[in-house]
């Protein structure tokens, strides 16, 4: 009895906790969006940016919002190391894209690396958040214009939305949690993936 | 109410010292990296029979190291020194190709253990100046890293005789523990 009511306590009023997987070249600023995203929304300072050095495995940033919990997973972007994204992939519930938006030369190496990403099966339905990040660099282009010169293929059926950011002092990235929250809530990934956690048993739930 | 002035007063005034086991199979390298980060020279070593500890000081990180012997009789005690982990330094001799499968089984049992879930984890992929010695994303692969899912983790590759990678990696850690650990 005590189990039952504690089972629907728990159903009521657990968090729904979230996985995020934060991709994109080397140097397009995912850790220093990962520590932003600590010092917003936890009581830990988040590293300064030019503390950051380059990622060589995974960091972990874990934030909490009334009735959900974030687990953000940042990973490498250097060539060699993308080979692990795709590991990650299959309990992931939505794909953070971050580009730099102030270095148009590597444009072309951030749409082919996001395109291999949106074609992997294990990522089908899993919304994505686009960053045209590095906004407080004066020619960074807008979100818009690299959504034009990105022209991605094949994003009609997938949840998806550009936003103009900055890691650096934290403009547009409140906006994007909200909006990734929103969808991930009502996505049939998130059902997808609880019906997985539970058919697996409560020890993985 | 006494545990929490305690803890209160210990996050305020206490030097932050950090407990660091680095582990490894025997040859790894694991003695020769403490003692190239802790007087910055080579020595000659013999294999560990028991364990080194040496306090190195980096990036106002008391980093209290301790080395313990990798062979196969006593890597069952080195649970004994899991309890009050920071972090975890796992040690690859990269050029031993025949023993990564036994690398990676003894790695994945120490991730295991309940006293080391909260520890964060490097790995230095040793002995880059040795011919034929994988490199970090041959390692990653071989370890099988990216079963890890719950912590942080971060590979580099070193060479302990020439003395390269080895505060890079110190770096990754003191960051990683003063941004809060996993």
């Amino acid at each position: 009895m005590f189990s039952l009511f504690y089972g629907l306590y728990k159903y009521i009023f657990s968090k729904t906790e979230f996985h995020v997987l934060i991709l994109g070249i080397d140097k397009a600023g995912k850790t220093t969006l990962l520590e932003k995203l600590k010092s917003l929304y936890t009581n830990v300072e988040g590293l300064p940016p030019d503390r950051i050095v380059p990622t060589v495995g995974l960091n972990i940033g874990r934030i909490e919002v009334p009735n959900s919990k974030l687990v953000f997973w940042d990973l490498g972007g250097q060539p060699g190391l993308r080979s692990i994204w795709e590991k990650y992939y299959e309990e992931a519930h939505a794909v953070v894209y971050v580009i730099d938006a102030a270095c148009p030369s590597r444009f072309e190496d951030s749409k082919s690396a996001l395109e291999k990403v949106l074609r992997h099966e294990d990522l089908q339905g899993a919304p994505l958040l686009i960053l045209a990040n590095k906004q407080d660099i004066s020619d960074a282009v807008s979100a818009d214009e690299l959504a034009r010169y990105l022209d991605l293929k094949k994003l009609d059926e997938r949840v998806y939305m550009f936003e103009a950011v900055s890691s650096f002092d934290g403009m547009g990235i409140k906006e994007g949690v909200e909006w990734l929250l929103e969808v991930m809530e009502r996505s049939k990934r998130t059902e997808m993936l609880r019906a997985r956690a539970v058919a697996a048993g409560p020890a993985s739930a | 109410m006494g545990i929490l002035f305690t803890r209160m007063f210990t996050s305020l005034f206490s030097n932050k010292e950090a407990r660091i086991l680095v582990l490894g199979l025997d040859n790894a390298g694991k003695t020769t990296i403490l003692y190239r980060l802790q007087m910055g020279e080579v020595v000659s070593t013999i294999p560990t029979i028991g364990f080194n500890v040496e306090t190195v000081q980096y990036n106002n990180i008391k980093f209290q190291v301790w080395d313990l012997g990798g062979q196969t009789s006593i890597r069952p005690y080195w649970r004994c020194y899991f309890p009050n982990t920071q972090a975890i330094i796992y040690v690859i001799d990269s050029s031993d190709t025949d023993r990564l499968a036994i690398a990676k089984d003894e790695f994945h049992a120490i991730l295991e253990e309940e006293e080391l879930k909260g520890a964060v984890v490097l790995i230095f992929a040793n002995k880059q100046d040795l011919p034929g010695a994988l490199d970090d994303a041959a390692v990653t692969e071989a370890l099988e890293l990216h079963k890890i899912k719950n912590r942080q983790w971060s590979i580099f590759k070193t060479s302990a005789v020439k003395g390269e990678g080895l505060f890079e990696g110190l770096d990754w850690l003191s960051n990683t523990l003063k941004s809060g650990g996993i």
